[in-house]
Parts: C-alpha cells; sequence; structure tokens
C-alpha cells in the first residue's frame, strides 16, 4: 500500500473501532463487552504498526501527502503519530485490565465499557487528525475535537469531581481554543491575501511557503492569540488550571492519554503556527513568549507538586512542568534547542505513561489516590513498585534514563545561547521536583507492606505495558536509535526551515554530538 | 589495558544485575564474588599500567567530528584511586555480608537483594566516573552515585533515614548544577567536553569552569554550604556510611576537583584563594562540632568532613604551585579511604556485638574484644596523622606543599597555621575518646558483647595493615618509582 | 443605505441581542434570544455577500441559518428549558452595570481594530471590531455567570462572534472549512449540555460556585 493510503487508513482504522464498540454498547451484556474489546484492540494495534510504518516510510522516502492535500506526514507529524500510535496501544492495552477491574468492582456496567473504548477510539482518531491535517482550520477542528472526544473520557465516572472535571475542562479548552480560532482566522485571512489561489490560503505547507510576506502586525497579534488557544490545550501557565482536575479524575490509561499525548499534539500545532510566524517576524516574539511562559509553567509545576496529595494532581503538575521545558526549548531556538525540546516531547510521553499506568495499578491495588494512605508499594507488589521507582527516577531527570538526557541537551542549549541564570533557575526549579518525587517514593513505593492488604500484582496486562514503557524510557536514555535520531533532527530542519539539522540528538555519550555553529 | 579499565566499570553493574535477581540467600555471595572479580581487574590494570611504564591515556570513547562526549583516562591518579575505590568495595562487601545479618545486635536485618544491588551499581558508578576524562561523563557518573546512596541511605526504610536519603539527594543534586554549569561553558567555548579543553581556555572562562566544578565538589564532599546531609547520612548502614561516605562518594567532589585542576594546567589564583578559605572554614566548623557529639558514626561524619577541607585545602595550595601539596592531596584520598573506612568498620564492630553505638556507653573495648580496640586505636591515628600511620605522611607532604607555596604568598600563612591547629586539636580530642573507650574496664555494654564473625575480623585486620602501609603505597606510586 | 452601512447597522443589533441573552432569565428566554441573534447574523451575511460580492457567502448564510437559528436554539430550548435552579441568586450585576461594560468592550476593540493594519478588511473595520466585541463578551459571560447554562450561551455568543470574524475576514475560504467550524460549535454545545445535564442530575445544582470539590 502506498504511503498515503496508508495515512488514510491510518485515520479510518479508529473510527472502525469507535463505531463497532458504540454499537456494542447499544446491546450491552458481557458479549458486547468483548466484541468491543476485541474491536478496540485491533483498531490501535493497527494504528501503532501503521505510524510506525509511516514514520519509516517518512525516514527513507520523504514526506507523505495523502486526499489531495488535505493529510500531510512530514518528520515532525511523523515523530507525533509514531507517538500516538505507540501510546494509544500500550494504554489501550492496559486500558483491558483496568476497565475489567472497574466492572468486576460493580463501577461501571458493560455498556459503560464498551462506550469506554468507543470513546478511546474516538480521542485518537481526533488527535491522529489534529496532527496529520494539512489545513490550519482543520488543525484547529482538530484540537476543538481532541476536548469533545476526551470530555466523556473525563467525566466517565460519573462522580461529583468527575463531573466538574469534565466541565471545567470542556469550558476552558472551549475558551482557549475559541481564542485559537481568532489566531487561525488572523493567519488565514494574511495567506489569502497573499497567495496567488485563495482557496489553498489553508493550507499548512503553502501558507508556511509564503510566510515571509505576510504583514508582521498581524502575525504577532495571530501569534498571541495562537498562543493562548493551543497553549490552554497543552496546559502552558497561566491556562493550566484545568490539567490537574481532568488528568486527576480521568480513567488513569485516558489520564497516560492526556498527559503523554494530547498535550504534545497542542505544542504541535503551536510549532506548526510558529513556523508560520517566524519568518514573518523573526524569531524575537514567539521565542520571548515562549521562554516566559514555559520558566512560568516550570516554576508553577515544580513548586506545585510539593502540596499535592493525590498523586494524579501531583502527575498532572509534573506534565505542566514538562510543558515548560518544551516550550523553554523551542524559545531558547537554535537547532540544539529545537532538537531537545522535540527528544523531551518523545521522553516525557514515555515516563508520563509509564507513571500514570503505574497510578493505575496503585488505585487498583489500595482504591485510593491519596499518597498519604498509600504506604509499601514494593513490597506489596514488587514488579509495580519496582516501575514505580525507576519511572519516578526518571520523572526527576536521573541517568540513565530518557528524560535526563533531554534535560541535558536542554540546559546545554540554554547555557550556549546565554541564558545562564535561567537556566540555573530551571535546574533548581527541577531540584525541588526530585525532592518532592523522593519524598512521594520514600512514603508510599518504600516501607513495609499494609496491614489487611492482599499482596501480589495486578494482573499481566497491567504489567506488560507498563514493562515495555520502562524498556523504552530506559533504552532512551542509554542509546537513542538512529531512527528517532534521525526523525528529530529531520524534525528540526522542518521547524526551523532549514536543511536536515545535524544537532546531537543523543545521550551525551553516543556518538551524534557534534560543534554546533551558534 | 583500557580494557581492564572498562571490566572494572562493567563488571560491577552486571554484578548489580545478578545480585538483584539471586534469590536473597545467594545475593551476598555473588555480590563478594563480582566485588572480587573487579577488583582482581584493577589489580591486573595497576601491574599492566606499571609494566608499560605508566603511559597516561586517554581514550575517546565517544565523540562526532570535535566533540568528545564521553572517554577514558587511564593515569597514575585514576589507578591509585581505582585501587583504593574498589579495594574498599571489596571489604565493605565481605563486611556487609556478616554484617546485614539477623544477629546484629543494633539492626538485625536479613540483608535484602536490593542492598547487594545497589551496592554493585555503586561500585561501578564509582569506576565510572574515576575514569571518566570529560565533563558529561563525571556529571553522569555524579548523578549515578547520588541515586545509589539514596538507596542505600533508605535501605531500613524507616521515617528517618528515608528524609536523610532525600535530603542528601537533593542537596548533591543542587551540587550537580555546578558540573551541569561547567560542561555547559566548556562545550561554549571548546565546542567539546573533554576535561583536556579546560587547558585551552582564557583565564575568566577557567575561573568559571573551575568555580562550577568547585561548587559541585563542595555539594557532594559535604563542605560548606552544602553539609548538613553528610551527618544525617549516616542513618545508612554502617558498612555504607564507611564506604560512600568516607572512602568513595564524598571523594567524588575532591576528585574532579583535583582532575579540573590537572587539566587546566595554570588554574588563576581566584580559584586558589576561594577553594583555600572555603576550606578552612570548613575545616573550623566541622572541628567544632565535634564537642557535641555522642554518637560514635556522627563524630566519625564530622571528621570525615574536616578531612576533606584537609583535601579540599591542599589542591588549593597547589594552585600557587605546589605539586608536593597536590600529591599529598591525592595521597590522603588514598590514605583516608582505608583509615576512615577502618573507623567506620570498627564502629560498626561495637553496635553489631554491643547495639549501641554512643560513645559514653561504650568503655574498655580493648579489654573485652582486642582487636577492636585496636583497630579503634590505629584508626584514630591514622586518621589524625601520627606516625608511623598512613595520614601522617599525606598529611606531611600538605603542610610541606603549604608552607613551600607560602613562602610566595604569604597570606596563605594563617590558613596554613589553623589547618595546623586542628590537626592538634583533633588530635587531642581523639586521644580523649581513645583513653576513654579504649582502655579501662569494660562498661556493662561492652561486658555483654557477643563475639565478632569472623569476616569482620578479617576485614578489621586487613585495614589495620593498610593504615601502616597505604602511606607508602600512595607515595612511592605517585614518586614515581614502581611499587 | 449602502450595503456597508447595512452591514456595520446590523452588527451593532448584535451587541443588542447579545446583551438579550446575558440578560435573560432562564435558559429558554436564553434560546428564544439567541435564535433571534443568529438570525441577525444571518441578515448580516446575506448582506455581506451582496456588498463585498462573495457568493460562498449565501451558503454560508443558509449553512447558519438551519445550524443557528434552528437546530441550536431548539436543541436548548428541548433540553435546558426545563432545568432551572431555584438556589440560583437572579442578576450579579445591574442591567445598567452590564450596558455600560458592553460599551466599554466595544470601545476597547474599536480602538484595537482600528489601530492594526488590516489589508483585506479595511472598510469593514466597524463589523470587525464588533464582533471582536462579541467575543470578548462571551468570554465575560463565560467567566462571570454563575450558572452552567447562561455559561453554554457564552460560548455560543464567543463561537457567533468568531464566526463573524470569519465571515468579515476570510469569505472565500472553502465551504468544507465553514461546515468543520459549524460542526465543531454544534457538538460543542451538545457535549456541554449533555453534560450540565448529568451535573444537574448528579448535583441537584446548576451553580458554578458548588463545583469546588477539586482545589489546589
Amino acid at each position: 500500500m502506498t504511503p498515503s493510503a496508508l495515512l488514510v487508513v491510518l485515520l479510518l482504522a479508529p473510527v472502525a473501532g469507535m463505531a463497532i464498540a458504540f454499537l456494542a454498547s447499544l446491546s450491552g451484556g458481557k458479549r458486547a463487552a468483548v466484541v468491543a474489546e476485541t474491536a478496540h484492540v485491533v483498531a490501535v494495534a493497527a494504528v501503532a504498526a501503521i505510524a510506525l510504518a509511516l514514520a519509516a516510510s517518512v525516514l527513507t522516502d520523504g514526506n507523505v501527502l495523502a486526499v489531495g492535500s488535505w493529510l500531510y506526514l512530514d518528520p515532525f507529524a511523523a515523530i507525533l503519530v509514531a507517538l500516538i500510535g505507540l501510546i494509544a496501544l500500550l494504554t489501550g492495552v492496559y486500558s483491558l485490565g483496568y476497565i475489567r477491574h472497574d466492572l468486576a468492582a460493580g463501577t461501571i456496567g458493560t455498556a459503560q465499557l464498551c462506550r469506554y473504548y468507543g470513546f478511546f477510539d474516538l480521542f485518537v482518531f481526533t488527535m491522529l487528525w489534529t496532527v496529520t491535517a494539512n489545513d490550519i482550520v482543520m488543525m484547529w477542528v482538530g484540537i476543538e475535537a481532541t476536548t469533545l472526544g476526551s470530555a466523556f473520557l473525563v467525566g466517565f465516572y460519573g462522580q461529583r469531581a468527575s463531573l466538574e472535571a469534565a466541565w471545567k475542562y470542556v469550558i476552558i479548552c472551549a475558551i482557549g481554543v475559541a481564542f485559537g480560532l481568532y489566531g487561525t482566522m488572523l493567519v488565514y485571512a494574511e495567506a489569502a491575501r497573499v497567495l496567488p489561489d485563495p482557496g489553498e490560503a489553508s493550507r499548512w505547507t503553502f501558507v508556511v511557503g509564503h510566510a515571509a510576506a505576510f504583514d508582521p502586525g498581524v502575525m504577532r497579534l495571530a501569534f498571541v492569540f495562537v498562543l493562548i488557544g493551543f497553549g490552554t490545550k497543552a496546559g502552558l501557565f497561566p491556562m493550566h488550571a484545568w490539567l490537574p482536575d481532568a488528568h486527576s479524575e480521568a480513567p488513569s490509561p485516558v489520564s497516560a492519554l492526556l498527559s503523554g499525548v494530547l498535550v504534545n499534539c497542542a505544542l504541535f500545532v503551536l510549532i506548526r503556527y510558529s513556523a508560520i510566524v517566524t519568518p514573518a517576524t523573526g524569531a524575537g516574539l514567539p521565542q520571548t513568549l515562549f521562554l516566559v511562559l514555559g520558566a512560568l509553567s516550570i516554576a508553577v509545576g515544580s513548586l506545585l507538586i510539593f502540596v499535592q496529595t493525590d498523586i494524579k494532581r501531583l502527575l498532572a503538575y509534573s506534565t505542566t512542568e514538562n510543558v515548560g521545558l518544551i516550550v523553554l526549548g523551542f524559545g531558547i531556538g537554535g537547532e540544539l534547542g529545537v532538537a531537545a525540546a522535540i527528544l523531551h516531547m518523545i521522553n516525557h510521553s514515555f515516563t508520563k505513561t509509564l507513571m500514570f499506568c503505574g497510578t493505575g495499578n496503585i488505585l487498583m491495588k489500595y482504591g485510593t489516590r491519596d499518597v498519604r494512605a498509600i504506604k509499601g508499594l514494593a513490597a506489596l507488589a514488587p514488579a509495580t513498585g519496582a516501575m514505580l521507582i525507576a519511572g519516578a527516577l526518571a520523572l526527576c531527570g536521573i541517568p540513565p534514563f530518557n528524560i535526563f538526557v533531554s534535560e541535558f541537551m536542554l540546559v546545554i542549549a540554554g547555557l550556549r545561547a546565554g541564558y545562564g541564570w535561567l537556566m540555573v533557575l530551571c535546574l533548581l526549579l527541577l531540584t525541588a521536583t526530585l525532592a518532592a518525587l523522593l519524598r512521594f517514593i520514600g512514603g508510599s513505593l518504600l516501607g513495609a507492606r499494609p496491614q489487611g492488604a492482599r499482596p501480589g500484582e495486578v494482573g499481566t496486562l497491567a504489567l506488560a505495558p507498563m514493562l515495555i514503557l520502562l524498556a523504552v524510557v530506559v533504552m532512551l536514555g542509554v542509546a537513542v536509535p538512529q531512527p528517532v535520531t534521525r526523525l528529530v533532527q529531520g524534525a528540526t530542519g522542518v521547524i526551523l526551515r532549514s536543511t536536515p539539522a545535524t544537532a546531537a540528538v543523543a545521550a551525551p555519550w553516543q556518538p551524534s554530538w557534534r560543534q554546533q555553529p551558534n | 589495558m583500557t580494557n581492564l579499565a572498562f571490566a572494572v566499570i562493567l563488571i560491577p553493574f552486571a554484578g548489580a544485575v545478578v545480585a538483584g535477581l539471586s534469590p536473597e540467600p545467594l545475593s551476598k555471595w555473588t555480590a563478594q564474588l563480582f566485588a572480587l572479580i573487579t577488583f582482581a581487574a584493577a589489580l591486573a590494570l595497576a601491574f599492566a599500567f606499571d609494566a608499560a611504564g605508566r603511559p597516561s591515556l586517554v581514550l575517546d570513547l565517544v565523540t562526532f567530528g570535535d566533540a568528545v562526549l564521553l572517554g577514558i583516562t587511564i593515569d597514575p591518579i585514576s589507578v591509585l584511586i581505582i585501587l583504593a575505590v574498589v579495594g574498599v568495595g571489596l571489604l565493605v562487601c565481605v563486611y556487609s555480608a556478616a554484617y546485614l545479618s539477623l544477629e546484629n545486635r543494633e539492626h538485625p536485618d536479613r540483608g535484602r537483594r536490593s542492598y547487594y544491588a545497589w551496592l554493585m551499581a555503586f561500585i561501578g558508578a564509582m569506576a565510572g566516573l574515576v575514569f571518566a576524562s570529560t565533563l558529561a561523563g563525571q556529571l553522569l557518573f555524579f548523578e549515578l552515585t547520588g541515586v545509589c546512596s539514596w538507596a542505600l541511605i533508605g535501605y531500613y526504610q524507616d521515617q528517618s533515614s528515608l528524609r536523610a536519603a532525600t535530603k542528601a539527594m537533593v542537596v548533591t543534586h543542587i551540587g550537580s548544577l555546578g558540573l551541569y554549569v561547567a560542561a555547559a561553558a566548556l562545550f561554549a567555548a571548546t565546542g567539546t567536553f573533554a576535561l583536556s579543553a579546560i587547558g585551552q581556555l582564557d583565564d575568566t572562562m577557567k575561573t568559571v569552569v573551575l568555580a562550577a566544578i568547585l561548587f559541585a565538589a563542595w555539594g557532594k564532599s559535604a563542605q560548606l554550604p552544602m553539609q548538613m546531609w553528610l551527618p544525617d547520612a549516616m542513618a545508612a548502614p554502617t558498612p555504607i556510611s564507611a564506604y560512600l561516605h568516607a572512602a568513595a562518594m564524598v571523594k567524588v567532589g575532591v576528585y574532579v576537583f583535583a582532575r579540573g585542576l590537572l587539566a587546566a594546567g595554570a588554574v588563576p589564583q581566584t580559584i586558589g584563594w576561594l577553594g583555600a578559605v572555603m576550606a578552612v572554614a570548613t575545616m573550623v566548623y566541622g572541628f567544632l562540632l565535634y564537642f557535641p557529639q555522642q554518637d560514635f558514626k556522627r563524630l566519625l561524619a564530622y571528621s570525615t568532613i574536616t578531612q576533606l577541607s584537609y583535601i579540599f585545602l591542599a589542591l588549593s595550595i597547589s594552585v600557587f604551585g605546589s605539586p608536593l601539596a597536590f600529591e599529598g592531596a591525592i595521597a590522603h584520598v588514598f590514605n583516608h579511604a582505608f583509615a576512615k573506612s577502618l573507623f567506620f568498620f570498627v564502629a560498626g564492630a561495637l553496635a553489631y556485638t554491643t547495639g549501641t553505638r554512643l560513645l559514653p556507653e561504650l568503655r574498655g573495648i580493648l579489654a573485652q574484644a582486642p582487636l577492636i580496640g585496636v583497630g579503634f586505636c590505629a584508626a584514630a591515628l591514622a586518621v589524625t596523622g601520627v606516625p608511623p600511620f598512613s595520614g601522617f605522611f599525606s598529611k606531611f607532604a600538605i603542610f610541606a606543599g603549604g608552607f613551600q607555596a607560602a613562602a610566595a604568598h604569604p597570606l596563605l600563612l594563617p590558613l596554613l597555621v589553623i589547618a595546623m591547629a586542628e590537626s592538634v586539636g583533633s588530635f587531642a580530642w581523639f586521644l580523649q575518646w581513645v583513653g576513654r573507650s579504649v582502655l579501662g574496664k569494660p562498661s556493662p555494654k561492652v561486658a555483654a558483647a557477643i563475639p565478632l564473625p569472623a569476616a569482620m575480623q578479617g576485614v578489621l585486620l586487613i585495614l589495620i595493615i593498610m593504615t601502616l602501609c597505604s602511606g607508602e603505597i600512595a607515595a612511592s606510586w605517585l614518586g614515581g618509582r614502581p611499587s | 443605505m449602502t450595503g456597508l452601512q447595512l452591514v456595520n447597522g446590523l452588527a451593532s443589533l448584535l451587541i443588542v441581542t447579545s446583551l438579550l441573552v446575558i440578560e435573560a432569565r432562564g435558559a429558554a428566554q436564553s434560546a428564544l434570544y439567541y435564535a433571534l441573534q443568529s438570525l441577525v447574523l444571518v441578515l448580516v451575511f446575506l448582506a455581506l455577500a451582496a456588498t463585498v460580492d462573495a457568493p460562498r457567502l449565501f451558503a454560508w448564510a443558509a449553512i447558519a441559518f438551519v445550524t443557528k437559528v434552528v437546530l441550536v436554539p431548539a436543541i436548548m430550548y428541548r433540553t435546558l428549558g426545563r432545568m432551572s435552579d431555584p438556589t440560583l441568586a437572579p442578576r450579579r450585576f445591574g442591567l445598567a452595570w452590564t450596558i455600560i461594560f458592553a460599551a466599554a468592550v466595544v470601545a476597547v476593540c474599536f480602538a484595537v481594530v482600528s489601530a492594526i493594519h488590516l489589508p483585506g478588511a479595511a472598510t469593514l473595520k466597524p463589523a470587525l471590531a464588533i464582533s471582536l466585541a462579541h467575543f470578548f463578551l462571551g468570554l465575560t459571560c463565560i467567566v462571570i455567570q454563575r450558572n452552567l447554562l447562561k455559561q453554554v450561551f457564552g460560548f455560543c455568543l464567543m463561537e457567533n462572534g468568531s464566526h463573524l470574524t470569519l465571515a468579515l475576514m476570510a469569505n472565500q475560504a472553502p465551504e468544507l472549512v465553514e461546515i468543520g467550524l459549524v460542526t465543531d460549535a454544534i457538538f460543542a454545545v451538545v457535549v456541554m449540555v449533555i453534560i450540565a445535564t448529568m451535573i444537574r442530575a448528579k448535583l441537584q445544582t446548576l451553580d458554578v460556585g458548588q463545583l469546588t470539590s477539586l482545589r489546589g
């Protein structure tokens, strides 16, 4: 199958899964549940496989266009697609064990189970749409659709807190994304004015090509709107208020998708826009805004982590912090900064997913998210405990895990670009996170087994995805594979509009660092 | 030779995995086995190095273009220090196997696999650091030793040790910021992370990079202003206190500083003054805090702080043109490793046999357990620098070098005088403890002591011998004569 | 009057109708006022289509009529009309203050729009300013309203403002774009309505002030 056809199938697969699951939910009952689960697993497995194939194809054969020029895949989009595919597969499989546990406990019924998988696949579809769309308005539609598609997942349990979280999520993101629409329209208007064929004025590939001719004032205004809009979806300060609520109330696999993948999709769109704005206005405004908001997000995230007693809210604030780091990388700019930011997107996805799946296990074992009530996990469920300890250490930025590599690259890039004090401040804030996470490990994971709890694990379906995630986290920390390096370099080139980048995208001990011109 | 160096770094990590996965009764034996193999490899490396005429090698492992990311440096200093690190590591493994048992009266414990796994990982991380030839490599292993230390301090898993572990990790992590800054500054200026590139920097950049390294060194070696984590880290099992927090991990700081100075060639005097003044301040601070200490291990912790300040002082003095001071510093790193571990092992032996580590309750040790008593004396004399014990030789070299440098820089004299005063003062204080605890009639707790396991006795004996010999070994090795 | 004057005049009518929506008592009344406002919007599209010779806008007007004048208000009326929360205090701010505030917002938006250089839509700047004001009025409605349903209407107002801006600035976009936008808006309203219904059922209140169990 040609890459173009594959791209279409990529989008259709989750739709099929969703349709079958929703149909199954209408009839309810055990058999419907099995049908929904099977359709879902097939769909996410297909998405993962096709995503990897497409990523490989982009590396070897170049960018992919499909459905005329409505869909587009370049190295940057290929990275996002691969991330969505892999994380959807791993969390999708994890969901099986997790949701069955809820079913067995009587929290939900079989019809609701089917609806879960329906919404899950819908959510995956909307994210894939967002990153493969070549039309700036369709990107916006995709982002809005991700909010709508995941709203019912956030409010899945129908409890007071979940409904509150769902409402805040929908309202705040709808507001934010409405700002994004304004930005989109300003860009479109400029493009329609400048481009020879106005019908193409919403195609990203064409818009980017002509961006230098746009009016700088309009573009600056557009960028501010876009930053507010898509920054809201990414959980960037000061639009992050919904994130801790939504990410903590959603079922754990969905939290992983929200924190690990959705924020990356929002950042993806934001960066696509900055690629349009920069030729018109110069890099000054985008980079300054990125630096300021990124640094503030890191500060808010790392300081608020300290006072959290709910483990998932803690992880959600960690997401805000890491989004701040990514945006900071884009703000630093240059080949090394941008490459570090993209690598951090990848690294954070896998690590955060690992942690959220771990909290899923915690919930299944202890029935609570309160860290003061969770004790001695490593003694109770050794495999989960060990993987959570590794994941938490990874999240702190300790070698030999992946986050150390991208943080190191980021700091080097920042210090080299002259942001010495800012980098030192960020390192200190990250130390605060380190302290908070170590406190969590010591207080909840280590220590004696609690009385009256049944020792043992929560099932292979919940452990196998975590093990794979941990393996990826370690692999990316020790030796970033060549294809990943090349994809990141390609993406950097796309963003900076230069020839294939040569930035060092690797652990400091791997053979691909080279002297960078400033 | 480089293969032997790789072996020394990688075998312990393999051992960590094996020890971590073996069934619990076996893991202590697998750990000791791997530690023995690693030590054998280190010895073989030393001999091969010597036989080859001691070429100083730097092997760039991972480079691209002009930037070196990771490399190995084999020279007299790294070989000497690796022998200390791995040698004491082996002794620690053997000692731990006996110490972590249910018969231990202070801390009965099964000796879980995680202990041995983290211990082996630590040995590997230390080896990696000793051989690292780039700032990026140093940073990597700096952090790795930090996380191993965290895991081991918190081994008993009660709230106070976990808090102490977190404090240690956080403070040393703040120190690591120094290495981040140094690495970035070096890369920005020269395009590589190799330590050797420090020599190419201009004076301002050199000061920046070396000051940043010094900051990191203070953090890891528990010097002012980042010293508070070390006394609290005494919550760790005693073999860990001996190894990490006396012989090895705290030496990471002085080691990276020494390497930085060595690579820089002509060092700006600012660094010398900065290092010397802070070293003496820490020395005085540590000394003053001897007096209230009743807990044996906390006293030893403050003693470690002051001994490390000696080394910092010596390294800083070497900036003013005294290679003798530099050699004295390295020799002191070597000697102190054995002397302090002996002291800690003595404390551990006392805790094991009597169930207490409060000095006022420990009297008449010599009468009850002669070996422990002799060990106590030997350690005290070695640490405070009394001939013929090892500490004397390295301290002598330090002071000799210091007075040499002071001839040209008279402002150094007050610092040296304070250091000498401290030396005399700590000698007096430790002598006082020797008199109270070692001699005389056994106190009730000591009289009720159980016998010491053979493994621990063996280790004590070996270390007592080392406190007599290590001075000579270090001096001859550094002096260039074949050992 | 000229086409431009018609467009600009109708646009100011939008502000009036949005104030009606904000100030209406209860969801049913708001739904009706919203239908009215959308009708005005459709008229603006028609006037615009004739004035600037953008035939696509006729199709837009038709789509907007079906969705915004008929469909959405119907959904709102049917589902929300029955919902009320007697515990909610009627009005936070006096009517006078609301009008003054709206006028201030419009003035600011006029200033902003005249300051930026918009080569494509220079003659339609008043309408553009109003659409921007509309957007922010909707935003304000969401932020200050305590009633969940009113927040939904606030969103609809924002959405109308964006729609008008799009028509003014980008009227040559392919229909698919407008369809995408409108579909999205409908789905957003549907989702919000469903969640609001669930909240009403579970919590017996529509007061946003009650949704405070998540803090910090």
